[in-house]
C-alpha cells in the first residue's frame, strides 16, 4: 500500500498529515464518520508532518489569493518539496498526496511530479483535520485559529472589494 | 421588562408591544438604525445593557422563530455558517445571539452589500466576512473552521446543492442547516409547497435529514423555512 500525505491549508498556515490507516475507507461506511468524529481514534490515524506557518499578514493574504485560484506558488512548493519525501528521477515515487481541491492537485503533479488524489475518502481525512487542528498543532488553541481566520477574512474581502473587475456592481447611487 | 426567550440567547422586549431582541453585543452602536431598549444591569452599580430590536419583516431569522420554529440551532457559543448575508443586518442579529465565545463566517457573493458587511463586521469580532461566491467553498476553505450550523438565504434555484456542498465541507456530524426558501426563486412555476416538498427531496439525496418546515407567513409571502440535521445518527 503506498504512503498517504494530506494537504491542510488554513488561515494559519500550510499542514501535512499523514494517513496512517486511511487507504480503504469507502468500505468502511459509517464506520468512517465515527472515526472522524473522535479524535482519540482520529488521531491514531491521522498524524501532523509538518507545519508551516504563514510569516506575516501579508503573507497569508498571498497565499490564500493564489490557493484560491488554483496557482502553486512558491511558499507551498517549497513547503511540499521539503516535507514528502524526495522524488527521484525516473523513479515512480511510492506514495500519494490528498489534496480537496483537484486543481492544485494538477498544479503539484506537473511541476513536482507528486501523484496526488481528491476523493471521499481525501474530502473525510480534511474534514477530521478540520475538526481537530486545534489539538494538532501547538499555539493554535484558545482562539488563535478564530483570530488568523478574522484576519485573513477581513484582508481577502476587502481585497476583492476594492479589485473588482465587474465596475457594474459598484454603481454609487 | 426584557425577558429570555424560549431559544437561548433570544430575548423578548415586553411593553406596549412586545418585540423580539438581541443583548447588542457592541453597546452604544447600532446597525442599520434599529431601536434599542435599555435596561438596568442585573448587577449592582453596572452599566446598563442594551438590546437592539430584531424586526421580522426584515429577518427570517427573526420570522422563524415569531412563527414558532422548535430550534434554531444557534446559542450563546454557536459557530454559524451564514450564507447569503447579503448588508449584514440579520448577521449581526446572529452576531449578538452567537455572542463573544460564537463565531458568524458570512458568506456575500455581492460586492455592494459586501462592503457594508465588512464595514459592520469592523466593531463585530465575532464576525467574519467573507466577500465569495457560496457555489464555491472551496475558495473560503481557508478562513472556515468546522462549524455547527449552516443558514441560508441566497434565494437561488440550486440552492440546495449549494447548501449540501457547504456541510459536505464544513459542517459536523450531526449538524443542523436551516435554509430559507423563497419559492419564487425556486420554480416560479410550481406551487409553493409543491417546491419545498421539492426541496425537502434535495435534501434527503444529500444525507440531510428534514425536521422541521415552518411558513413565514405573515412576513413573508411564499416563503418557508426548512431545517435539517446532516448525517444524524440512524436510530434517532
Amino acid at each position: 500500500m503506498p504512503q498517504l500525505f494530506v494537504l491542510f491549508e488554513n488561515a494559519s498556515g500550510y499542514g501535512l498529515f499523514e494517513a496512517v490507516e486511511f487507504d480503504d475507507m469507502s468500505a468502511l461506511g459509517s464506520q468512517v464518520a465515527k472515526t472522524v468524529d473522535d479524535m482519540s481514534r482520529f488521531g491514531k490515524v491521522v498524524k501532523l508532518t509538518a507545519f508551516q506557518p504563514f510569516t506575516s499578514a501579508e503573507d497569508a493574504l498571498g497565499n490564500i489569493n493564489d490557493v484560491s485560484e488554483h496557482v502553486l506558488n512558491e511558499t507551498l512548493k517549497k513547503f511540499l518539496e521539503m516535507n514528502l519525501p524526495e522524488v527521484k528521477a525516473g523513479k515512480k515515487p511510492k506514495y500519494k498526496l490528498g489534496v480537496i481541491e483537484p486543481k492544485i492537485g494538477t498544479a503539484v503533479q506537473e511541476e513536482l511530479g507528486v501523484p496526488c488524489v481528491s476523493n471521499e475518502t481525501i474530502f473525510e481525512v480534511v474534514r477530521g483535520i478540520r475538526c481537530h487542528l486545534e489539538r494538532y498543532i501547538k499555539g493554535l488553541e484558545g482562539g488563535a485559529m478564530a483570530k488568523a481566520q478574522l484576519g485573513l477574512a477581513h484582508s481577502y474581502s476587502r481585497a476583492k472589494v476594492k479589485f473588482n473587475v465587474n465596475r457594474a456592481d459598484n454603481m454609487i447611487i | 421588562m426584557v425577558e429570555p426567550h424560549r431559544h437561548t440567547g433570544v430575548f423578548v422586549s415586553r411593553g406596549k408591544e412586545d418585540a423580539l431582541v438581541t443583548r447588542n453585543l457592541v453597546p452604544g452602536k447600532t446597525v442599520y438604525g434599529e431601536k434599542t431598549v435599555k435596561v438596568d444591569s442585573d448587577v449592582p452599580d453596572g452599566e446598563k445593557i442594551e438590546y437592539r430590536v430584531w424586526n421580522p419583516f426584515r429577518s427570517k431569522i427573526a420570522a422563524a422563530i415569531l412563527g414558532g420554529v422548535a430550534n434554531i440551532w444557534m446559542q450563546p457559543g454557536s459557530k454559524v455558517l451564514y450564507l447569503g448575508a447579503a448588508s449584514g443586518t440579520s448577521v449581526s442579529h446572529v452576531s449578538d445571539l452567537v455572542g463573544p465565545e460564537g463565531v458568524v463566517y458570512a458568506v456575500e457573493f455581492s460586492h455592494r452589500s459586501g462592503r457594508d458587511l465588512i464595514n459592520m463586521a469592523k466593531s463585530r469580532p465575532n464576525i467574519v466576512p467573507i466577500i465569495e461566491d457560496a457555489r464555491h467553498p472551496l475558495k473560503y476553505r481557508m478562513l472556515v473552521g468546522m462549524v455547527d450550523t449552516i443558514f441560508a438565504d441566497v434565494a437561488q434555484p440550486d440552492q440546495s446543492r449549494i447548501v449540501a456542498l457547504n456541510a459536505h465541507y464544513f459542517l459536523k456530524t450531526g449538524g443542523h442547516v436551516v435554509v430559507s426558501v423563497k419559492a419564487n426563486c425556486v420554480d416560479s412555476t410550481a406551487k409553493p409547497e409543491a417546491v419545498f416538498a421539492m426541496e425537502r427531496e434535495r435534501m434527503k439525496e444529500e444525507n440531510i435529514k428534514p425536521q422541521e418546515q415552518l411558513t413565514l407567513e405573515p412576513y413573508e409571502r411564499d416563503h418557508a423555512v426548512v431545517v435539517g440535521e446532516y448525517r444524524g445518527s440512524k436510530k434517532a
